[in-house]
């Protein structure tokens, strides 16, 4: 195991820039995502690890070293397909067996027919290690198919397989989920992270879908347009984000934006609605931003018109939960809210309702969407 | 990455090696078209030859003079003998049959055989089959990929098995069955065996399964017959599939050797283009490579260019014809 | 219904032109192949498998298996390699790609009689071009390989005269011709092969590149290849038209280029043998047929998608 260092990775194709200035530290044995969405530059980056791309500008630091001018057959790194890119003329068993081959096996070894007979030992020591993988991702009985002889889920572990096999630095994984169904995608998420806390292995994965990089990683970076907007674990990605793009690209359903003001004393206002909050700078067209399950329907009479007055345009009934589609002032500004089945019970399309934020919940942005932290009491009494 | 490896170079060398060994005949056929006997026979004159005036020998000896001509133009040399004359008209006579090289080859390829009128059996045996060959096997390529009807696997199965016969396979039977019947030296007999395309079936057949059926419900419902359907929303969508076959058709009848040598035995108003320098070459005598060249030359060039001018076409075409 | 009758009347030229040119005639060919028939005879006698056993004992007639299957051994594996070969370098090069791609496929665009009569006279032995440039080396220091040595003191070899090399020029102008088409064909099966199973590949370890070679392309253009060897080996057994254009009577030095399109020529049309010439169509269709099926049964076992 080692630290996986990329050091102000640049990439242009071209005139295109693809990747702006990447830096990024990735801890031994860690689970991290590189999530955004289409041509943000993730696989690309993935790649330059990979050594699969040669970076325009910055290096690659493996375990301390700099790799930029090893080739990706010598990075000792593993990588998981989109495609799963088995080899379709090989059996499972012979596609797990590959990278072995290529590594410990010298040239006339590996020949066809000669090179079994000739070093029979070294094969059998091989064949084994291949099917103790098996066991572990419990596909023993499918290795002698070959990949078109198999289900989705069934070549996702074939190609995990593959490359667990060779015990690599690092698993490098390329959107692996995305060919399989969206049950067996929620079931292969917790797999792949019992697998990685079994392992203890660095995994770098590459997604679009932050579900994914919410519940797998440890740390996650998003990413968008070539650049990496923030890095931390999911859950400050998720309460704290730095950017307005992070915080409308992670949670389902998006998160609610409403136009803001703030005047001289930094205090915030928003639709008619003042927030107990203040900040230390007057942008001049914020943003408020407030999850759907911050946001809740006024209770009762003793709450009337201290919220914002909103229609009702959509109920969406999932059962267990009710997301409640709105539009506040007049229609302009829509927004989603969660609420329980009972409180949504009487309410149908065209309802007027109140709507409350809960007040530190809801994060401002300025103009160019960068996070402003509020002032804590202290601060605020200062001013 | 450095832009001049040294692997690219070496693949670069080899493949000119290659490319020049491949060109070599289409060099030395296009070089002799222009060069005179002699120059071709001591292999000089770079590849256009140097195009020095050349004299004509059979013209020569066609103009040569004889007794009466040297009695015809004895008054206008006084005073000389009639071997002086004879040797002065002869010279005369040369030099009106001198001609540059290339203009007496190219000439001479029209001239001392009906070269235009090859040309154009050609074109006509060529267009002919490929218009015959898209009017039979387009209906019953439809038939096969959107019609129910009971005998359509028998008449697939059919099909499938006739892709196993190459005519030229056949052809000494197919003679046989055109001479009982009359049909020997005709164009019939030279278009006839090449109007069932199985091929062009199968691959009409495999493209016209992409067609919606609800296309063909629509024109139904418009009214029209199933022969227009055929010819009016059919064709119109295989059109890249038949331009690759239209390519993969003329060139292979238009370059046919072998089966109208068989076919055409006794009128040379018939001659296909290879015919027609087949027989040149068996009537050419030592001096005659020029001109033998020239022909070649004429033969080749009309494909050669139609391919440098459309080669992705072509290509396509052909791997796609080929690929099934 | 209509639609059975429409179908019938779409199907019916080509049905009847496939019974007629393709059905029928195998079965005349069969037929005769038992008989001693001439064209302008009344009346003609079976004969048994007579003709059969002329083909399988008269020395002309081995040599024509042995000259067909020469050809065919040949051209076959050459120019399926060379194409292979080249399709392989082109496709790995960054720029004039196009341009060798479209030189290399002259060659098939050309009429074979055409460049067939040009080769004969490149190979002419005294006026030939190459020959000629073969000469320039003597008095060089190229002379102390034997091949020069001999060359220069008598003549260098008669390619199209000497029976020890006539089947070979033939087959090299047959593999100049035809590696263009098998090049284009891998080209197109190159294209196929998924990306990602290189750079799998490359993750897995494979450095050079016959690792890439022997672990991605190869099995990848199986189906390729069969299709490939299937298309050049039924054209290289149809060869004619050099043959008939060097050597218009007998086929070759001591018939060593005697193939069995040029005998069925020879003998059905030429000499009016019609029964001995039935005999050699109906054994030529056979091992075409074998072939095919031979491919067909290849490419069925063999199948393998991702």
């Amino acid at each position: 195991m080692a630290s996986i260092v990329l050091s102000s990775i640049a990439k242009s194709f071209g005139p295109t820039v693809v990747l702006k200035s990447i830096e990024l530290s990735i801890r031994p044995g860690e689970f991290l995502t590189l999530v955004g969405p289409s041509g943000c530059g993730k696989s690309t980056l993935l790649r330059i690890l990979a050594g699969l791309e040669q970076q325009s500008a910055g290096d690659v630091l493996i375990g301390g070293e700099v790799v930029n001018k090893v080739r990706a057959a010598d990075r000792n790194l593993a990588m998981v397909f989109q495609s799963y890119a088995l080899y379709p003329h090989m059996s499972v068993l012979q596609n797990m067996m590959t990278p072995l081959t290529l590594r410990d096996l010298t040239f006339a070894e590996r020949l066809p027919l000669l090179g079994p007979a000739m070093a029979r030992g070294k094969y059998r020591a091989l064949h084994a290690q291949a099917v103790e993988t098996a066991k572990v991702l419990q596909i023993e009985a499918l290795l002698d198919r070959k990949p078109g002889q198999l289900s989705g889920g069934q070549r996702q572990r074939a190609a995990l397989g593959r490359a667990m096999v060779r015990k690599p630095v690092a698993f490098l994984m390329d959107e692996p989920l995305s060919n399989l169904d969206a049950a067996l995608r929620v079931h292969m998420r917790s797999e792949l992270a019992q697998l990685h806390r079994r392992l203890e292995t660095t995994f770098v994965y590459v997604t679009h879908d932050q579900a994914e990089a919410l519940t797998m990683s440890d740390r996650m970076a998003v990413m968008m347009s070539g650049e990496i907007l923030q890095l931390d674990s999911p859950d400050r990605i998720y309460d704290d984000p730095q950017d307005l793009r992070v915080a409308t690209f992670v949670g389902s359903p998006k998160i609610n934006c409403l136009p803001a003001e703030v005047d001289g004393e930094g205090r915030i206002t928003s639709l008619g609605l003042a927030l107990e909050r203040r900040v230390g700078e007057r942008p001049r067209a914020p943003t408020l931003a407030i999850r759907p399950e911050q946001l809740r329907l006024s209770k009762g009479p003793a709450e009337v018109g201290q919220g914002l007055g909103a229609t009702i345009t959509h109920k969406e009934n999932l059962g267990a939960e009710v997301y409640l589609h709105a539009a506040l002032a007049d229609g302009a500004v829509p927004v989603i809210l969660r609420a329980d089945p009972e409180e949504a019970f009487g309410l149908s399309i065209g309802s007027r309702v109140e709507l409350l934020p809960r007040p530190d919940r809801a994060l401002l942005f300025d103009d160019a969407g960068r996070r402003l932290s509020y002032l804590a009491d202290a601060e605020v009494k200062a001013a | 990455m450095n832009r001049f490896s040294t692997t690219e170079t070496v693949k670069h060398a080899v493949l000119i090696l290659g490319a020049l060994i491949v060109i070599l005949p289409f060099y030395v056929m296009l070089s002799y078209s222009l060069k005179s006997p002699g120059e071709i026979e001591r292999n000089e004159g770079g590849f256009l030859g140097r195009q020095e005036l050349m004299v004509d020998e059979r013209c020569a000896i066609r103009a040569a003079p004889d007794r009466a001509a040297i009695d015809q133009a004895r008054p206008d040399h006084p005073g000389k003998s009639d071997r002086e004359i004879l040797a002065h008209l002869t010279q005369d006579a040369r030099e009106g049959c001198s001609v540059r090289p290339a203009v007496f080859n190219y000439t001479m390829a029209f001239s001392e055989a009906p070269l235009l009128r090859y040309l154009l059996n050609g074109v006509i045996v060529t267009v002919s089959i490929f218009l015959l060959q898209v009017l039979i096997a387009l209906p019953c390529a439809y038939a096969l990929a959107k019609l129910r009807w009971w005998g359509r696997n028998l008449v697939f199965g059919l099909v499938l098995f006739c892709l196993l016969i190459p005519v030229h396979a056949v052809a000494l039977p197919l003679y046989i069955m055109l001479a009982k019947v009359g049909l020997t030296n005709t164009y019939a007999a030279l278009i006839i065996p090449w109007t069932i395309s199985v091929f062009g079936i199968f691959l009409m057949r495999q493209f016209f399964m992409t067609v919606p059926d609800d296309l063909i419900d629509a024109a139904r419902m418009d009214g029209m017959s199933e022969f227009s359907i055929v010819w009016r929303v059919m064709l119109p969508t295989a059109v890249p599939a038949l331009l690759a076959f239209a390519i993969f058709s003329v060139v292979a009848h238009w370059n046919d050797y072998f089966w109208p040598r068989i076919v055409v035995t006794g009128n040379r108003e018939l001659f296909t283009p290879p015919l027609g320098l087949r027989e040149f070459k068996g009537d050419a005598d030592g001096s005659f490579f020029g001109p033998m060249m020239a022909t070649a030359t004429i033969i080749v060039t009309p494909l050669i260019v139609a391919f440098l001018l459309a080669q992705r076409r072509f290509i396509e075409g052909i791997t796609l014809t080929g690929m099934k | 219904m209509r639609e059975r009758f429409t179908a019938w009347c779409f199907a019916a030229p080509a049905v009847l032109l496939m019974a007629v040119i393709l059905i029928l005639p195998i079965v005349i060919a069969a037929g005769l192949s038992l008989t001693n028939y001439s064209l302008g005879n009344d009346g003609f006698d079976w004969t048994g498998l007579k003709n059969y056993d002329r083909i399988v004992s008269r020395s002309s007639f081995q040599k024509m298996f042995t000259a067909t299957f020469t050809y065919v051994g040949v051209v076959v594996p050459l120019s399926v390699g060379l194409g292979l070969g080249a399709a392989l370098m082109i496709n790995s090069l960054k720029r004039f790609g196009d341009f060798y791609k479209t030189i290399y496929f002259l060659p098939v665009m050309a009429a074979l009689l055409a460049m067939a009569i040009v080769w004969e006279f490149t190979l002419h032995p005294t006026i030939g071009l190459i020959n000629e440039t073969l000469s320039l080396a003597c008095g060089s220091w190229l002379e102390s390989f034997a091949f020069f040595e001999r060359g220069c003191v008598r003549n260098f070899p008669l390619w199209l005269g000497d029976k020890h090399y006539a089947i070979w020029t033939v087959a090299f102008i047959g593999i100049w011709q035809g590696f263009g088409f098998t090049m284009v064909l891998y080209l197109a099966g190159l294209t196929s092969i998924p990306r990602e199973l290189y750079h799998a590949a490359a993750m897995d370890g494979a450095k050079t590149g016959w690792d890439r070679f022997r672990l991605v392309t190869w099995p990848m253009l199986g189906p390729t290849t069969v299709f490939v060897v299937t298309i050049a080996s039924i054209r290289s057994f149809q060869v004619f038209d050099t043959v008939e254009a060097f050597y218009p009577q007998g086929g070759g030095p001591s018939k060593s280029v005697y193939v069995m399109m040029f005998a069925i020529f020879e003998k059905g049309i030429q000499q009016n043998l019609i029964g001995v010439g039935s005999a050699v169509t109906v054994i030529f269709l056979t091992f075409v047929l074998f072939l095919t099926l031979v491919q067909r049964w290849l490419v069925e076992r063999r199948v393998h998608y991702a």
